[in-house]
């Protein structure tokens, strides 16, 4: 999110071109999957649905009652407990087809 | 129903001389009433209980489904889907994806699989509507009519809301489905062969029997188990009659029972035609003879 607002900030004030924002953003992208599929933790979470979209290969969820669970590396079980999470996600595979 | 079931149930599984008690149950399992069916209406005493309703609105406006998409709560809609692809999704920011130029990188995905209505669904009554650019709408899940209706007018209202002038023209209800469970097993064979210009039986296929009844003009679904599934019947009544008008049919192919359970007498009580003896009755005869 910090990054998306210090790009737009860049663009609006014209030290970038929006095609190397989105250079920018593409690469931040690739490297987040890739750090992503390395990772080996695992957590898992529990909520109630209150709200869905998909639109445009884009599944936009809001969660209601939202429980965390994840093994940190000593391997204790940390619960984390939210009200509301708003959850964006869409398929991994669009970078690989670019 | 239960109490002519519960009778022949909680008796003990006698071999032989069970005779006499399971002709009584299975006489009550025809004719019991629970308190308010309308034995004119229901002459079996069993009133299919409606599943699934299926109704179309003309909201008589084009509509932008992005629009919809984007604004309403509850709403599928990919006229550009590669949901071959499925599997590992990856989380991002919220912000990060609704940005304005990421927007137009997103549009460029590849299409595999298209569907032009968006999908919208909501709690209460439970449904789900297909709502397509050209206004029309289909509204599916709902148990009753009128629960239809109030569903197709709240998703009307929705679409209200967002801007667009829609009407509530020509609400259709096109197709009532219903079920329910005569609670006792079915010859589908035999069936299948009395009946055989309306009977399809392809167990290899499908389990259950599909009986295409012409008047009035209902599919039925019939499975050995004694489950009934009607279908295809734009009113109540319809469903209701089909069901009366095969309920004699399925006596008439009740399969007659190991003796473990009822006793045969108490099947054979049920009129099988003694030209088409069930499978399961010679097996349970044998070990007598």
């Amino acid at each position: 999110m910090a990054l998306t607002d210090a790009l737009d900030e860049m663009v609006t004030a014209r030290e970038l071109t929006p095609t190397i924002a989105m250079r920018i953003l593409l690469e931040f992208d690739r490297c987040i999957v890739k750090e992503l599929e390395l990772l080996k933790q695992k957590t898992t979470f529990g909520a109630h649905l209150h709200t869905y979209r998909f639109c445009d290969n884009v599944w936009t969820f809001i969660l209601e009652n939202v429980k965390f669970k994840a093994t940190n590396y000593s391997g204790i079980v940390e619960e984390i407990h939210a009200d509301k999470v708003k959850v964006v996600a869409c398929d991994s595979k669009i970078l690989e087809r670019k | 129903m239960a109490i002519g079931d519960a009778t022949a149930r909680t008796n003990p599984p006698n071999d032989d001389g069970a005779a006499p008690l399971p002709i009584v149950a299975t006489e009550n399992a025809t004719e019991t009433t629970d308190g308010g069916i309308d034995r004119s209406v229901h002459p079996s005493g069993i009133v299919p209980t409606l599943q699934n309703i299926v109704a179309t609105v003309n909201l008589d406006c084009k509509l932008d489904l992005k629009t919809i998409a984007f604004h309403a709560r509850n709403v599928e809609y990919n006229p550009k889907v590669c949901r071959a692809v499925g599997g590992k999704e990856i989380v991002k920011t919220d912000a990060f994806l609704h940005h304005s130029f990421h927007q137009t990188f997103r549009c460029a995905l590849l299409n595999k699989q298209r569907f032009a209505a968006a999908i919208m669904r909501i709690r209460n009554p439970k449904t789900t509507a297909l709502i397509f650019a050209s206004g029309k709408m289909v509204c599916t899940g709902a148990k009753t009519e009128a629960l239809a209706r109030e569903a197709a007018r709240k998703y009307a209202k929705v679409i209200i809301k967002l801007g667009f002038p829609a009407q509530f023209k020509d609400f259709k209800i096109q197709n009532m489905v219903g079920s329910c469970d005569v609670k006792f097993p079915i010859r589908l064979e035999g069936l299948a062969w009395s009946h055989g210009h309306f009977a399809q039986y392809e167990p290899e296929l499908f389990p259950g029997l599909i009986y295409r009844m012409q008047m009035p003009k209902i599919v039925l679904l019939i499975f050995v188990s004694g489950k009934i599934v009607l279908t295809g019947g734009k009113r109540r009544e319809d469903i209701y009659q089909a069901f009366e008008n095969i309920y004699p049919v399925l006596t008439e192919f009740k399969k007659l029972q190991l003796e473990s359970d009822e006793g045969d007498a108490g099947g054979g009580a049920a009129g099988a035609p003694k030209a088409l003896p069930a499978p399961s009755a010679k097996r349970g005869r044998k070990p007598k003879a």
